[in-house]
């Protein structure tokens, strides 16, 4: 110990203000460190390389583990990350870095499972053995890479920022468990939905009022249904969904005039977000189709 | 000496309660002291000064600025440390950890200067040698310091301190005591405490404060007078003390609002005179007659 004077330190040495990239990195560190997301990565890893000792003829037998994985326990990871700093409140925000600061910098670290997502995808994209083009049923090369994204990179992102909104506004600790349960139960209830009752416009709704949505099935081998909706405003949607956790995070501690700010670019949000998923719902093919290799997708019978 | 906190007739309410009530103060350079028992206000008070709470009524400036504005608030937190009376700490970091982030959150971003800085308080409180041990596993001592490293980077010249000294052994109380009392020259440190003995061996103002009012504002030698003449020991306690204690060498410690004469006085310390301020104020029900020094201590806190 030093029991002499405090070498008081000059203002020339003291950094300029805080630049938000320093916070992010150390959030981002704490993230990858994180023992919940490195968990999901191993899995996803485990799962990818697991997958690709056979071929896949249904992509979303693949797809769906980096979303379970980097997006569900990423955003449980996000949560308690972002929740852990609660008890030293009293000392941090006294702190010249606002909450609103803090809170960007932990959305802004959701760039390593982001990452994350966009390496399973390209893992999937060249390891995966997929017989021919009809991977994503009917749905053309370009629908073909927005369900693609929207079902393996988006929800990586999404996932750990509504982990941060949700740790932001909620103190009990285990609600990020309770909402991923619940995401899960919901995505698998109208997937079963779909899957039964094709033709309708309300399961078609209820499908997409989702972070994440399938867009085919696998029918039987060689043969994919290609369901209602667009992959490409489906993904507009999420990524809408991405910016709303993003603001509403932000919003907690902000001071007046940026709360009144991040109102303001809350509802122009909100309101692209509803535009795009009415978009999702009614774009895309009209009706169910199934397709076989080689031959024209033929509208399933209502 | 520049003013570097003012506070004119401000108050903090919680609901319907008045936890602070028309407190004026103009702190400068140097340590001030702030008594009081549970609930007086000292922490509500300490959270004023800190930034954390707005006041409900009356104004606050720190260094000249006005905390309600929110650029001035920043600039304010900017030169300000403090130690909150509880702390908690996130799982898994180390004490360089912890500290570290804080510093981040200070605006301190260039790796070597802030790891320099950090490095610097740790050592300063002591702790230097377990700087890579989790904080879970350290002493509620060695947590405490912690605490206080990261309130002491960067030098602050406004240092607010809620009970620094709680759980910290005697060797690095007056360690402290040292590093607070060099800060002091050119820093405001504001130390709440139920340490009398540290407000003695540190301040030379004192504030003391019971039911959200200031109740004393002055010298610590100034209070210490006051008691002079009404401190006595005696074999028994003494039916006409406020207070009476037996000490280590067997005889009772009276103190009485009273000055006495014809008994063996003795030179009062700042406890007596805290003791006797607080037994005077109407409607604090007194001190009582005869107890033992761990009753006597729990009116101080």
């Amino acid at each position: 110990m030093t029991a002499a004077a405090p070498a008081t330190v000059a203002p020339a040495a003291r950094a300029r203000p805080t630049s938000l990239a320093v916070l992010a990195r150390f959030e981002a560190r704490r993230f990858t460190l994180n023992p919940i997301f490195l968990a999901a990565a191993a899995l996803t890893a485990y799962i990818l390389w697991d997958r690709q000792r056979g071929v896949v003829t249904d992509t979303n037998t693949v797809s769906v583990y980096p979303a379970i994985f980097l997006g569900g326990l990423g955003m449980v990871a996000a949560f308690w990350l972002t929740q852990s700093m609660r008890r030293s409140a009293d000392a941090l925000d006294v702190a010249p870095t606002s909450w609103p600061a803090r809170t960007g910098a932990i959305c802004l670290a959701a760039a390593i499972p982001l990452l994350c997502g966009c390496l399973s995808l390209l893992a999937i994209v060249i390891f995966q053995h997929v017989p021919g083009i009809w991977s994503y049923g009917a749905l053309g090369t370009s629908a073909g890479v927005a369900a693609a994204l929207s079902q393996t990179v988006v929800p990586a992102l999404g996932g750990p920022l509504l982990g941060v909104a949700l740790a932001r506004w909620v103190r009990f600790p285990g609600a990020a468990v309770v909402l991923f349960l619940i995401l899960y139960g919901w995505v698998t209830l109208t997937y079963t939905l779909a899957a039964s009752h094709r033709h309708s416009t309300l399961i078609v709704m209820l499908r997409f009022f989702a972070p994440f949505a399938f867009f085919t099935e696998e029918d039987s081998p060689g043969r994919v249904e290609t369901w209602r909706g667009s992959p490409w405003f489906f993904l507009g949607w999420q990524l809408c969904l991405c910016a709303v956790a993003v603001i509403v995070a932000l919003l907690r501690g902000a001071d007046p005039g940026l709360r009144t700010r991040l109102l303001r670019l809350l509802a122009g949000v909100l309101a692209l977000t509803a535009l795009l998923y009415a978009l999702a719902v009614v774009g895309g093919w009209a009706y169910p189709v199934i397709s076989t290799p080689g031959a024209a997708p033929v509208p399933i019978a209502g | 000496m520049t003013t570097s906190i003012s506070l004119r007739g401000a108050g903090r309410r919680f609901g319907t309660a008045w936890a602070l009530a028309d407190v004026s103060l103009e702190l400068e350079p140097g340590v001030i002291g702030l008594l009081g028992p549970n609930g007086a206000g000292k922490t509500t008070l300490l959270r004023l000064l800190a930034t954390a709470l707005p006041p409900s009524q009356g104004e606050l400036t720190v260094l000249g600025r006005d905390p309600a504005v929110p650029a001035q608030r920043t600039e304010v937190r900017r030169r300000l440390g403090y130690l909150p009376q509880e702390i908690g700490f996130p799982r898994g970091f180390t004490a360089f950890a912890f500290v570290d982030y804080i510093a981040v959150l200070k605006e301190w971003t260039q790796p070597d200067r802030r790891h320099a800085e950090v490095r610097r308080v740790l050592d300063l409180v002591g702790v230097s040698g377990s700087s890579a041990k989790r904080l879970r596993a350290m002493s509620g001592g060695q947590r405490r310091r912690v605490a206080l490293a990261q309130a002491l980077l960067g030098s602050p010249p406004v240092l607010i301190l809620d009970e620094p000294t709680a759980g910290v052994d005697p060797e690095q109380r007056a360690v402290l005591r040292t590093v607070l009392a060099e800060l002091a020259r050119t820093s405001t440190v504001v130390l709440s405490t139920h340490q009398t003995e540290d407000v003695a061996a540190l301040c030379d103002r004192v504030v003391v404060l019971d039911r959200g009012r200031v109740r004393y504002d002055g010298q610590v030698t100034e209070l210490v007078g006051r008691a002079a003449g009404r401190v006595w020991l005696a074999d028994a306690p003494d039916p006409a003390a406020s207070v009476s204690w037996r000490t280590g060498t067997g005889r009772y410690r009276n103190v009485a609002e009273d000055a006495r004469s014809g008994v063996e006085h003795v030179e009062p310390s700042l406890e007596d005179a805290y003791l006797l301020l607080r037994g005077s104020e109407p409607g604090s029900g007194g001190l009582g007659g005869s107890t033992d020094r761990g009753q006597a201590e729990e009116l101080t806190s």
